[in-house]
């Protein structure tokens, strides 16, 4: 009983920090049409930064998450800007460029930090007892976090003119622009809040397992697979399906062999690509 | 037979005085190339350790053609061929490892598993466009990474087996080395002879034709599923059998670094789209730039000014930087641009007119996104206005 109370709450902090990833990379899928591999290095980005804060410059760690939202923030906006913009109708082209700045991001922490994972401190110490199960306070305000943002994205996307205006880009783009939407200015805010979210996520991630070059590209194909399951461009589909990957993670990698990471995840994925390529809550027509 | 009738008939035509006065300038450049290809060992200019840099170059060059192949012609975007190359590559090297097989028959059995591989990759492939299909594409071979090691016995995990027998042995460190440089050389020529020809054919016609409208091939009475199909598998067993041939040479070995990362499909894409997109001969000449500015990056002994770090030292940052600029400077790719440029002259010299460009020069594609593009910038600029003096009111 305490075994599967404690799965369970594995299952929810890994889901609310696959969800921060793939909602940013379903968000830039749907406005601007493109696959932004650089995603992943928005996450290593985060991690990063949020090391440095606390490493080189002593400050506390939440001066680390502070930094873990802006940086990747502005560097995801500069991806965009400088890179992707030029050549943002050729797909393939895209999709090559954010892979080599996702490689060169990487090798530039190799090159500086070596391999060897970094350590961050922990958003909390000691532990909280919740009748069944009792989990870290550090655990728990991860979760809190993660869930913050994520209802903070749906408010910014449902309630804001802003937000609107980049939901009406990702239904139609014809439609937005009959109402005045801005697209530069929608799609920059897009990899903005994008970058962000997968910057903290990295920071998450960083906590709870280090900080360390090759951290990126695992969470960038579990979102993947969450996106896909969930159907490109949906935001409301990205934390279902991250939920259901997750799960599904946690139970194999604890249950079967810890080195089922992923593998599970993109299983599942394969089988959802060809039997139903539109996804939970995506629109059969956007598969053209 | 009566394939080969004309084809030795086509032979004995261009093989007079005025047909090799007709012949297209580039033609010879290809043959000098690959003769000094074959004579270089000989010169004594070449060392062993640069033979083997050579024979391992021959081999990304086998690929670049093999992904040319169905990508650049048929337009279906694969992310995913180093899934063949590694099928071919570590089938042949665990059989000849774990159960002692013959490295030829190794290379069959590689080159078979990785036909299948591709047949079992380009039927879901079928029903899937744009985006989907890109990101199935790079699933596969990232997938095999993870199961390759989590059977770390088996396959030697992210470090990859150690070298399997060699396939041909020659006494000697250095003449083995020069034995493997002519035998990759030899394989090279036949790869990229075998692309040649089948792209040059009708089929490569209407390999091209599926990548400008599937419709109309449809309407034509082909079934684009089954050229999509062959092209995919053909190109599978391509590279499968480059992989798996090139396990066995004192260059390579069954590692993901080699045959299976992310990385190594990039640097084929770049190599491909740098040297030209869908000409088979583009993708000779840009693979062998990436793979020389590679090397050259790896061995350089200058130190970057300003930062003062050692080139060596910071090789791969550098390689991806200078992909990423070729990228958008030479999009177009090396060989189209260098024809354009040739034709251009040409025209002038003869005195003709120069022949109009229906298209400006543009792909189908693209042409299709400008307009939409522009129309839909006039849309908004004529809506914000409109709704912004609403707003006013």
């Amino acid at each position: 009983m305490v075994d599967i109370a404690q799965l369970v709450t594995n299952a929810l902090v890994l889901s609310a920090l696959y969800a921060l990833v793939a909602i940013g990379f379903t968000m830039i899928f749907g406005i601007a049409d493109i696959l932004n591999m650089a995603h992943g290095a928005a996450i290593v980005t985060g991690g990063f930064a949020a090391f440095y804060m606390v490493d080189a410059l002593g400050m506390s760690i939440w001066v680390g998450v502070l930094a873990a939202l802006v940086v990747p923030a502005i560097f995801s906006i500069l991806v965009y800007r400088v890179f992707v913009k030029p050549i943002e109708d050729d797909q393939i082209i895209v999709i090559i460029t954010t892979i080599l700045i996702l490689l060169m991001t990487e090798h530039f922490f190799r090159q500086i930090e070596g391999t060897r994972s970094q350590v961050l401190p922990l958003l909390a110490s000691g532990s909280t007892d919740l009748g069944v199960v009792t989990v870290q306070n550090n655990r728990i305000l991860l979760f809190v976090f993660a869930w913050i943002s994520i209802i903070a994205v749906f408010l910014f996307v449902n309630r804001t003119w802003i937000g609107r205006g980049i939901e009406s880009l990702s239904m139609s783009p014809r439609g937005a622009a009959l109402v005045g939407v801005d697209r530069n200015i929608s799609t920059m805010t897009t990899f903005g809040v994008a970058g962000a979210l997968a910057g903290m996520a990295g920071l998450f991630f960083g906590v709870s397992q280090g900080v360390s070059w090759d951290m990126g590209l695992d969470p960038l194909l579990i979102a993947f697979a969450i996106v896909i399951l969930g159907g490109m461009g949906s935001i409301k589909g990205s934390v279902i399906g991250a939920h259901i990957v997750g799960s599904l993670e946690t139970v194999t990698v604890t249950m079967i062999d810890s080195r089922l990471t992923g593998v599970v995840a993109l299983g599942v994925m394969l089988l959802i690509i060809v039997a139903r390529p539109h996804g939970l809550y995506g629109r059969p027509g956007e598969t053209e | 037979m009566s394939d080969q009738m004309s084809l030795l008939g086509h032979l004995r035509r261009k093989l007079t005085i005025t047909g090799l006065v007709g012949t297209p300038i580039r033609y010879y450049v290809a043959v000098l190339f690959f003769i000094g290809l074959a004579v270089a060992p000989s010169t004594g200019q070449m060392d062993v350790l640069n033979m083997l840099t050579w024979t391992a170059s021959f081999y990304f060059i086998m690929w670049v053609i093999s992904w040319d192949f169905v990508v650049g012609y048929t337009g279906q975007v694969s992310f995913g061929h180093t899934l063949f190359f590694a099928a071919g590559g570590y089938t042949t090297a665990i059989l000849n490892i774990d159960h002692s097989v013959d490295p030829a028959i190794g290379i069959v059995a590689g080159t078979i598993v990785a036909a299948l591989a591709g047949l079992l990759y380009a039927i879901p492939a079928l029903r899937l466009e744009g985006h989907y299909l890109a990101l199935f594409t790079l699933l596969p071979p990232l997938i095999l990474l993870r199961l390759f090691r989590m059977f770390r016995d088996t396959t030697g995990g992210s470090r990859g087996l150690p070298n399997p027998e060699p396939l041909i042995e020659a006494g000697s460190f250095s003449a083995n080395a020069e034995a493997n440089y002519y035998l990759s050389l030899v394989l090279l020529i036949l790869i990229f002879a075998i692309a040649w020809v089948i792209t040059r054919s009708d089929t490569g016609k209407i390999f091209t034709a599926i990548r400008e409208s599937e419709d109309a091939v449809e309407s034509a009475g082909l079934n684009p599923a089954k050229y999509k199909l062959f092209a995919m598998v053909f190109s599978a067993m391509l590279g499968g059998f480059a992989g798996a041939v090139f396990v066995h040479t004192p260059s390579g070995s069954a590692s993901p670094s080699q045959l299976l990362e992310l990385a190594v499909i990039i640097e084929i894409l770049i190599a491909s789209i740098v040297g030209g997109f869908g000409t088979i001969t583009g993708g000779v000449l840009g693979g062998f730039l990436v793979y020389w500015g590679r090397d050259w990056l790896r061995n350089a002994d200058q130190t970057i000014p300003v930062i003062d770090v050692p080139m060596a030292d910071i090789d791969i940052l550098l390689f991806y930087g200078a992909l990423l600029v070729l990228l958008y400077v030479l999009a177009e790719g090396i060989l189209p641009w260098w024809y354009r440029q040739v034709d251009r002259v040409l025209t002038r010299v003869r005195g003709e007119e120069p022949s109009a460009v229906a298209d400006g020069g543009q792909t189908w594609l693209k042409r299709q996104i400008g307009s939409l593009q522009t129309r839909y910038d006039e849309n908004r600029e004529e809506n914000t206005g409109r709704f912004e003096d609403r707003r006013k009111k």
